[in-house]
């Protein structure tokens, strides 16, 4: 009996602050604008995905505030990244969206970086990026084997040392998995790359499989494209006959250089986070919105007509996989440093 | 083939329904404006627009998104003419001879040969597009990255035509300019060059802070110190409107050739509208029997870039389609606008329909033609009000001029610190025009200079050494090898000729006394040197890989300052020309530069300390009532469109993310 009226006291309690929480909320965003600050400039990938989200997440903010997308580029977006660690006010009306990359390269301890990643707060994602390592027919390389075989290294293109992608996969798959490669970076992006690799100059490169497929739909369905190895925890829908590089790691080493350099960074590559400090109400409230966002009819409609994926991650996951590169003791972390800038 | 021409007039066929049509006129619209304005780029407007593409059928998407992009290239020359501000990057070469024009009273012939070969240009690429889309694939397959390492190279050497009469200041401003390049991080390793670390300085030194200070400040200057209006009382004396479009067709081969130069370029990846300007300019005074002529207002020099700039759309569209690679931000927001679409470009995009899209593909020929069209003519009706414009009084110009420069400077990137590279370089434009540096071979080496580091690391990653004798790099070498050749020949016969008869050319030079302005141009050489010298110190530990390059350019123009610096120190300044001679005292000039430059400085601290929304009406009410002593009523009324300008368009309408100033941070 005691008992029980305790549990209904604490469901009331929690009722009326939950209330109080949403009633507060709703009078705290109404009327106002939130800003999404997007490091890469308008019209690309990260910025597309802001302004979809722009478009119907006001809906599942208590007092449907108005939100809108800002371009603040430079540095491979670090210049958004450092605003919204130290300038931006943590009032839960500026959201950062920005290359989640860069909280790698904090562990990497590469120069520019002024905020402390750990501290940022996570509201969540709306899809990771899964790499997967592909080439060309011409080339030869149509499976692990031959890959392995290969008495040459064979030629991958990436655009610049500290990237997570082209270049942090691949020289981690050549580093942990001893496999033949020649890495060629230096190109503009992932559109040049794949020219060079239809040219013949490349056998192929690793970049998000989201991407890759969009982008390369007709070559891969021909064959004249083929993806080998996935550097991914659990295969992806539709590569699912596709070996994993996990699974080829021999030693417990390899496997940790590769869950930390190339899983966990997947899972955070395109994080909305919040400046550090922001009230944990308002941090439930948007994150609460966001997911409510990622499955929402029209949302899905639009993303759809849009050919963006989505692989929602909530918050949670995203400051825990943060929280994982963090882990690396510090042999690894001098290893991994080895691999990615020397 | 029957299928090719079928679809070729079907794309026709599909642009003309009244969906279409009428999208397409919307993109015009927006793209009218979008040109004009500084500020608004092509590709922040387009990424604006995308969403609204996502209920359209494709072609409508196209007809809209390509009818906008169609148009900011034709309205950018017209800031350019008018004012001497370029209206979009890529319309900046037409600064050099169009704004010259203008203040010769010329506006109306400047505009109508821009327009004209505008829509030249934008046809020639059009149809270009159409031809290549049967060989566009093995074509560029051929090129790897030594080809355009070449290409890049074979592109540096058109800093001999553009350095007007003085050819080694030509060569150190384009070495400069490639020098200029090299900061930022190095593309190979990641290492950071000459950032004084500025993350902004990161991605280096950005095109559009550059060309708006470089050419915009001195005519600010300029139009100052005159203390009239653009075109003076000059206005009307010579060709209007229609004379322009008779220059036109009296240089239609140099029209077509500079569309060639303007789509052929941009088929190469990394190679937009930025640089085929500046070929086409090239060109132009290269072909030209009378170079002397060129920066002081040839029509020559506003036909070539004005072809240029349009036909690069058409060319750019090739990667764009066949292989999904843009050539330029435009044609990356394109893509997305094709994903969008459910469209893949690549081979499908080139096969007819059913199984592929082709009709589509020559819908953007079509788009491209008509849009331009319309927009030509649209800007025919209104010419000969914008040329009004170079009427008014210098006073009340200014204020705008000034705010279109670091409005401009400010939106590309949203970044503050852009306004201060426009500080920077406007001075040192004004410098270089002062001492008679020539300064569209700096923008050349800064625009090719990445492309060819990059290849260059690219194709020996790829190839080691063996990238140098594949047959289309032996021929690039060959062309590349008459590019330099054949200038220093034309040097050297020059020089012939001048000693042959020496007393017409160079006047009488020991009869002209030292000046303090021969005192000052050696200065500046000296500056110059000491910067480089710095700059080469400070790379003494970069690598190999990050410093080949800065090396590579930075102790040849080392060599060729200490040559140039010999020639100041030995050669006597030659008479002043007919243009130098200004009506004012040298007493009165200096005082008004003086003046003009505190306004340009107390501008950019009032944006500093107050934010855009505060600082821009303010100090543009200051200028007008105390700078120009204009009526209460004008100031108040100029200053309320600034304002609006600022505050109601940019930032209520367009969300431009303004810095808050810094005196309410301080507070």
């Amino acid at each position: 009996m005691n008992n029980k009226r305790i549990c209904t006291i604490a469901v009331v309690i929690g009722l009326v602050l939950i209330s109080a929480i949403t009633a507060n909320a709703a009078s705290y965003f109404e009327g106002k604008t939130i800003r999404i600050i997007v490091g890469y400039s308008a019209g690309g990938g990260y910025d597309t995905y802001a302004r979809v989200i722009s478009r119907h997440m006001g809906r599942h903010i208590p007092g449907n505030p108005s939100i809108i997308v800002e371009n603040m580029t430079g540095a491979g977006s670090l210049i958004s990244a450092n605003h919204l660690y130290r300038v931006a006010k943590p009032d839960g009306l500026t959201i950062g969206h920005f290359n989640g990359g860069l909280f790698f390269s904090q562990v990497m301890d590469q120069p520019g970086i002024e905020f402390e990643a750990r501290k940022f707060e996570y509201i969540g994602a709306a899809t990771t990026e899964d790499v997967a390592y592909a080439f060309t027919k011409a080339s030869g390389i149509t499976s692990m084997e031959k890959w392995m075989a290969s008495k040459t290294p064979v030629k991958m293109g990436g655009t610049a040392p500290g990237a997570y992608a082209p270049d942090n996969v691949i020289r981690i798959a050549k580093a942990a998995l001893g496999l033949p490669i020649q890495l060629v970076t230096g190109y503009k992006g992932t559109a040049d790359i794949r020219l060079a690799a239809e040219g013949g100059e490349l056998a192929g490169s690793s970049w998000g499989w989201d991407s890759m497929r969009a982008t390369w739909r007709k070559s891969l369905e021909s064959g004249d494209v083929v993806a080998v190895l996935q550097g991914v925890p659990k295969p992806l829908r539709d590569l699912a006959n596709v070996p994993l590089a996990v699974n080829y790691a021999k030693t417990d080493e390899a496997r940790k250089l590769i869950e930390a350099g190339i899983h966990s960074p997947s899972v955070f590559a395109r994080p909305f986070v919040l400046p550090p400090g922001t009230p944990n109400d308002l941090l439930q409230v948007l994150r609460k919105a966001l997911q409510e966002t990622l499955t929402d009819k029209e949302f899905l409609a639009e993303t759809e007509k849009a050919k963006l994926d989505l692989n929602p991650v909530t918050g949670d996951e995203l400051g825990q996989a943060v929280a994982e590169i963090f882990k690396l003791d510090s042999a690894l972390r001098a290893q991994m440093k080895e691999i990615l800038f020397k | 083939m029957t299928e090719m021409i079928g679809a070729f007039f079907s794309g026709l066929y599909q642009i003309f329904t009244w969906s279409t049509l009428s999208l397409m006129f919307l993109g015009i619209i927006i793209g009218f404006a979008v040109g004009i304005l500084p500020g608004l780029g092509g590709p922040t407007t387009l990424a604006i627009m995308l969403p609204f593409i996502v209920k359209m059928k494709a072609v409508e998407a196209f007809a809209f998104l390509l009818g906008m992009a169609a148009v900011t290239n034709t309205t950018g020359d017209i800031t350019s003419i008018l004012f001497g501000v370029p209206g979009e990057p890529t319309t900046a070469a037409t600064i050099i001879d169009g704004h010259p024009m203008a203040k010769k009273g010329e506006a109306g012939r400047a505009l109508g040969a821009a327009l004209l070969s505008s829509l030249v240009g934008a046809i020639f690429g059009a149809f270009f597009l159409a031809a290549a889309i049967p060989v566009v694939r093995p074509l560029v397959l051929t090129f790897g990255s030594p080809e355009f390492f070449m290409l890049a190279l074979l592109g540096i050497t058109f800093v001999a035509s553009l350095s007007g009469s003085d050819f080694l200041k030509g060569l150190i401003s384009g070495g400069i300019g490639l020098f200029l390049a090299t900061v930022g991080l190095c593309p190979m390793t990641s290492v950071q060059r000459f950032t004084f670390g500025q993350i902004f300085l990161w991605d280096g030194i950005g095109l559009v802070p550059i060309t708006i200070g470089f050419f915009a400040i001195p005519e600010i200057v300029d139009l100052s110190v005159k203390g009239s209006s653009i075109a003076g009382d000059k206005i009307g004396k010579l060709g209007g409107v229609m004379q322009g479009v008779k220059d036109t067709f009296h240089h239609w081969w140099l029209v077509i050739r500079c569309s060639a130069i303007g789509t052929v370029t941009a088929i190469i990846p990394g190679m937009g509208g930025a640089t085929t300007q500046w070929l086409a300019y090239a060109h132009a005074v290269q072909s030209s029997t009378d170079k002397e002529r060129f920066g002081k207002g040839a029509v020559e020099g506003v036909l070539g870039p004005g072809a240029s700039n349009n036909s690069t759309l058409g060319g750019s569209l090739v990667t764009t389609i066949a292989f999904g690679v843009p050539a330029s931000v435009t044609m990356a927001i394109l893509m997305g606008a094709f994903l969008i679409q459910g469209l893949v470009p690549g081979p499908d995009m080139l096969i007819p329909e059913p199984k592929g899209h082709l009709a589509l593909t020559f819908s953007f020929v079509w788009i491209n033609v008509v849009s331009n069209i319309i927009t030509v003519g649209i800007c025919f009706l209104v010419l000969n009000h914008l040329v009004k414009i170079t009427q008014i009084r210098g006073s009340l110009l200014i204020p705008f001029i000034i705010l279109l420069v670091y409005l401009g400077a400010f939106a590309e990137k949203n970044t503050f610190q852009d306004l201060i590279l426009v500080l920077i370089f406007g001075i040192l434009g004004w410098v270089m025009l002062r001492f008679k540096w020539p300064r569209p071979p700096l923008i050349l080496g800064l625009v090719l200079g990445p492309l060819a580091e990059n290849r260059l690391f690219l194709s020996t990653g790829n190839y080691g050494l063996a990238w140098i004798f594949r047959p289309g790099v032996l021929i690039l070498i060959a062309l590349t090898a008459i590019g330099i050749i054949l200038p220093i020949l034309r040097v050297m016969r020059q020089y012939r000729e001048k000693k042959n008869r020496p007393t017409t050319q160079e006047p009488l030079a020991h009869d002209v006394p030292k000046t303090l302005r021969w005192k000052a141009s050696t200065l500046f050489t000296l500056f110059l040197i000491a910067m480089i010298i710095w700059a080469l110190w400070q790379s003494r530990r970069f690598d190999f890989r990050s410093g080949l390059f800065p090396w590579a350019i930075g102790f040849p123009v080392l060599v060729l300052f200490l040559v140039q610096l010999l020639r100041d120190l030995t050669l006597k300044e030659p008479e002043k020309s007919d243009e130098d001679k200004k009506e004012l005292s040298d007493d009165e000039t200096k005082r008004r530069t003086r003046a003009i430059f505190f306004w340009i400085f107390g501008y950019f601290t009032a944006i500093w300390l107050f934010g855009f929304s505060v600082g821009v009406p303010l100090s543009t009410f200051l200028h007008l009532k105390i700078g120009a002593r204009e009526k209460w009523s004008l100031s108040l009324i100029l200053t309320a469109c600034a304002w609006g300008l600022i505050y109601g368009i940019f930032d209520r309408i367009l969300h431009v993310p303004f810095p808050e100033g810094q005196l309410f941070l301080w507070l």
